[in-house]
This record gives C-alpha cells, structure tokens and sequence, in this order.
C-alpha cells in the first residue's frame, strides 16, 4: 500500500468518530518497500490540494521518510519538492504490518501490500 | 465547417454517439451533426468539425470508431459521387503526386476483387500520378458502399484522415491476461468505460466493486491513476476461483505497463467505506455486482448484526481478532446498491467528476424513471446492451455542483431493477402487486 492511499483512509468503526483521533491511521510493525515509479508530475500538483498535508507529516516523521514541511509557492516548477514528493506517496510501499486506530485501537492489517479495513460485527 | 464521415464499428450501436460525445469533450475538439442522421443501423455518419487534424485527434482513443474520413462525395450510384467530387477538383491537386492507396470496402455485401478493381478505375479522373502504396501510402482514400434492405444503396468516398483504437481490443483481450475471474468485463467494454469516464493524465480513478481490476487497467492505459477495493479479498488477491497462484490484480500489472498508475487495492464494503470525508476522486467507473453471478453483498447479518459474536472469547482471544475470523455478510439489494453508489460519488468525487456504471434492467418494465437521480449528479448518457429478457445499461452521470447537505433519492415506484437477482433467477416473471 502506498502513502497516497493511507492519507485518505480513516477508521470507521461505529462510534469511533473523533477526527483527531481517527486519522491518520498509526502504523505499527510497517514493513516498508521502496519501489521506483515513473514520475507524472500533472498528477502530483493534481493531488497536492487533495492531500491532508498535516497528516502526511505525521506519518512520513513515524516512518522516517524524507518530506519537506511545507508546500511551496509553486510546486510545479519545484523539481526537488515534486521528486520528495514523489518518493513519499508513490514509491513507499508499506508490505505489511498493521494501521492503528488512535481513538478505537482497531487494527487494520496489511498483507502483500493490500489492507483488510472490514469491520468486525461488533464494529459495524 | 468541413464535412468528415465518421464510420463506426457496427456492434454496441447504442454507445456509439455516447462515446462520440465524451471524446468530443475529452479531446476539447468541436463536432457538429444532426441527430436525425444518425441510423443505428449504419456505420456512416456525416459530421462537421474545424480541420482534418481535428477530426484524427477526436477519434484517436474511440473504441467504437474504425476511422474519420474527409468527406469528398455520396450518393446513390458511382455516378452520384464521381460527379459530387468533380466539383472540387482544385483538391485533387494536393495528391497528384504523393504516393495513395484506394481501400474498398462494402457494407452488406462482398464485393469480388474484378468488382473492386472496377471501382478504383472509376475515379481515374482524379489523375493521380504518384506511386500506389499499400503500406505507409501518403493519402488513403476510402470508398464503400452501403446496403441494407431497409434503405436506399449509398456509396460514400472520402481520405482517411485518423484512425480509432480498436486495436486495443485485442491488446486487452481478457483471454490474454494472466489473471481473470468470471465476472471479468470484456476488453472493448472496460475500454469504452474509460473513454466515457474521460481517463487522462492527472486523474485519480476509483472503482469500488474492482474484482479483478479490468477497470483499473484501462483507464490507468490512458494516463489515469487508479485506487480499487472490493468486499471479496480473494478476488484482489487471486487466492480463490481461478487463475490462482499468480498474485491477483498484480499480475495484470506488468503486461499492460500500467505498474506506476495501478495505485493500490484495498478490502472493504463500499457502503461502508473507511475514505476521509470529502472529494478525492476524478471518476468512479465500476460494475456493480447484480447477484446473479457475484452475489451482491455488505458487511452485516441478516435478522441484524449480533456484536457479541464476535467480541466472545474462543480459545481465550477474542473471536474478531483471530486469524481466521471472518465477518459475517448479508445480501445487499440492487437497489439499495445503486442508490449507495450515487451517494458515494456525490460525495467523493470532485465537481465535474464522472460516475460510471452499469444498471442491469429488465426489458418490458424499464423507463427512463428507473435511472436513479441525485441532485449533485447529472445524467450524461445512458446506453443499452440488451441481453434478450434482461438488459445492462451505462450510464455516465457527471458531478454538477458541490454536496451541501445529503438529500436522499426518493424513488417514486421500484424501479425494475429492484431485488434483480430474484426477478433474473425467476425468469422475470411479472410481480404480483
């Protein structure tokens, strides 16, 4: 699973509906994969406003990845900004482990790269 | 504006003015025509558009779109055309001396090859010089006649000036790919889909019924990226029905070229998505499932969902966190899927996005009434693929405005899709009111 795909995921366990708390997803034993892509930089700038930006710090930081703070002016005509970028939400790949929930502390798991995000029945 | 001919494949007849329309609008190129010349039962229909240029650009991608021709005469006899194209002869000029090629084609008849040399004799008026070509010539030029019992013979002449993408038909032939599944979408379908969705460069696509993620390979073969999910792990996954063994979804990838764009696939009820609220996607384009052969299904149990099933301890951990445990489904009615669907895009897509899909119907009891509405999604187009008692329709809906507050879809009768898996299974027998 890519970065770009869990900066849109939340957990939606019934109840569990505090914003703050259930997004971003918290991984937890991440095994991650760098695998490189070809660039499309139309949908980079495409995607910047459709990216909770504050979130993807908080988990490229978790993760230990590369990501600067904050957007720039222009971003494409940024060619060090977009390549960051690039390498953060298209190229990592998280294998397996697992997403936390802050606020339920559901656990989503990943295997082969794909989450399982069903709910238990108690949960739904 | 200049006159073309556009002809047609002659199959899926009722999607081909649909499609003509999204590229229209997907490649920014001007068409004119009168819709009373359009003839389901005829590949020909004469267009206006600015330039030549323009006219290969518009049809570049058309799936159902053989080739655009630069319209130099028609009519009821050879004679007609020759006459209609000796009044312009000061466009002869251009291709007296470049190499050409005459094609000719009949459309209701075969034609012997004595027949068809006749024919290119015919237009020896033209006093072209240059060399003939059969492959890579200069000028193509096209005559075809047209005959069908129901109308007057027609012969049309004209040069080729762009050719559609059918070949890409062959290129996604599902019997050609390594992994495929029994509710896999045939090529030509799953391509049209992406046209009618206007896949491109620096969109993000979703399907939320993705099986086994034929949509997520066309449109991503367009220039699109592409997210899917699905309730069915194992059909993402490949770990069940066939084709097992070669890593699902995945194993598409590397044969279409489509591995940088083929985002990601996840596991989840659509109707009970775990998305950030707001909009996220270009285009949803999807197949929902009817229950005929996937059996339509979501995340719950029928006569209500008992949470202290799956919180009870087995083996002193709790059932749900087992390995094992799999979360009970109930059946998810037509219906109540379709309406979902739209709710999800109004929700997710952003204005302007498309939704794509298609809505299985029952032949003799559907109207227009049955094509679920929402105020935030108009109707774009609506073409039928009849299968006899039942048919399938797609339908293409675009996002007008922003989703203020969720008003929901008040149908005012079932519509004849509603519990489809039932009526196909009893043959669609009338319902008893």
């Amino acid at each position: 699973m890519r970065l770009i795909t869990h900066n849109m995921l939340k957990c939606h366990v019934k109840n569990c509906d505090n914003p703050d708390k259930q997004f971003p997803l918290r991984f937890k034993g991440a095994e991650l994969e760098q695998v490189e892509a070809e660039r499309n930089d139309e949908f980079l700038v495409r995607m910047i406003p459709r990216l909770d930006w504050r979130a993807l710090l908080v988990t490229t930081k978790e993760l230990g990845i590369e990501l600067p703070e904050n957007i720039p002016e222009e971003p494409e005509n940024d060619d060090a900004f977009l390549q960051a970028l690039h390498a953060a939400i298209l190229e990592t790949h998280v294998k397996e482990g697992s997403m936390v929930c802050n606020g339920c502390s559901h656990e989503y798991k990943i295997t082969k790269g794909i989450p399982n995000m069903l709910l238990a029945e108690h949960e739904i | 504006m200049p006159k073309f001919i556009v002809y047609f494949a002659q199959l899926h007849e009722d999607f081909r003015l649909a499609e003509l329309n999204a590229l229209s609008k997907l490649e920014n190129v001007r068409v004119e025509y009168d819709p009373c010349n359009y003839i389901l039962e005829s590949p020909f229909l004469v267009v206006e558009i600015s330039s030549a240029e323009q006219a290969a650009k518009l049809v570049r991608r058309a799936i159902l779109i053989r080739s655009i021709i630069e319209y130099w005469g028609s009519g009821r006899t050879y004679t007609d055309v020759h006459n209609e194209v000796k009044q312009e002869q000061e466009r002869w000029a251009l291709y007296k001396t470049c190499s050409f090629k005459f094609t000719v084609d009949a459309f209701g008849k075969s034609l012997t090859q004595e027949e068809k040399i006749r024919v290119i004799n015919g237009f020896s008026f033209l006093g072209f010089e240059g060399p003939i070509r059969m492959r890579g010539a200069e000028a193509e030029f096209f005559v075809c006649e047209e005959h069908d019992e129901t109308r007057e013979e027609r012969v049309w002449f004209g040069r080729i000036v762009g050719t559609g993408s059918r070949d890409l038909i062959d290129r996604f032939d599902v019997k050609k790919r390594k992994y495929l599944g029994n509710t896999t979408m045939d090529a030509e379908l799953s391509l049209l889909m992406a046209n009618q969705a206007q896949a491109q460069n620096g969109m993000l696509v979703y399907d939320p019924f993705v099986g086994t993620g034929s949509f997520l390979l066309t449109c991503a073969h367009f220039g699109a990226c592409t997210v899917g999910s699905d309730i069915d792990g194992r059909q993402i996954r490949g770990t069940a029905g066939f084709k097992r063994g070669v890593d699902g979804i995945r194993a598409n990838l590397a044969q279409y070229n489509v591995e940088s764009r083929v985002i990601d696939t996840a596991v989840f009820d659509a109707s009970r998505n775990p998305w950030r609220p707001g909009p996220l996607f270009d285009a949803i384009v999807t197949d929902p499932p009817y229950g005929v052969r996937a059996g339509a299904k979501r995340q719950g149990r029928v006569g209500g969902t008992k949470g202290e099933l799956s919180l009870r301890l087995v083996d002193g951990v709790a059932s749900y966190t087992r390995p094992d445990y799999y979360p009970p489904t109930e059946p998810y009615e037509m219906s109540d899927v379709i309406r979902d669907l739209l709710a999800l895009a109004a929700e997710k897509l952003v204005v302007g996005g498309r939704l794509v899909y298609w809505l299985p119907t029952v032949a003799g009891e559907y109207t227009a009434q049955d094509v679920p509405e929402h105020p935030v999604l108009r109707l774009v187009a609506n073409s039928e693929q009849p299968f006899g008692s039942w048919s399938r329709r797609l339908i293409t809906m675009e996002k007008i405005k922003a989703l203020d507050l969720h008003e929901p879809i008040v149908p005012e009768r079932d519509p004849a899709h509603k519990n489809f898996r039932d009526r196909y299974f009893s043959k669609f027998e009338p319902v008893e009111l």
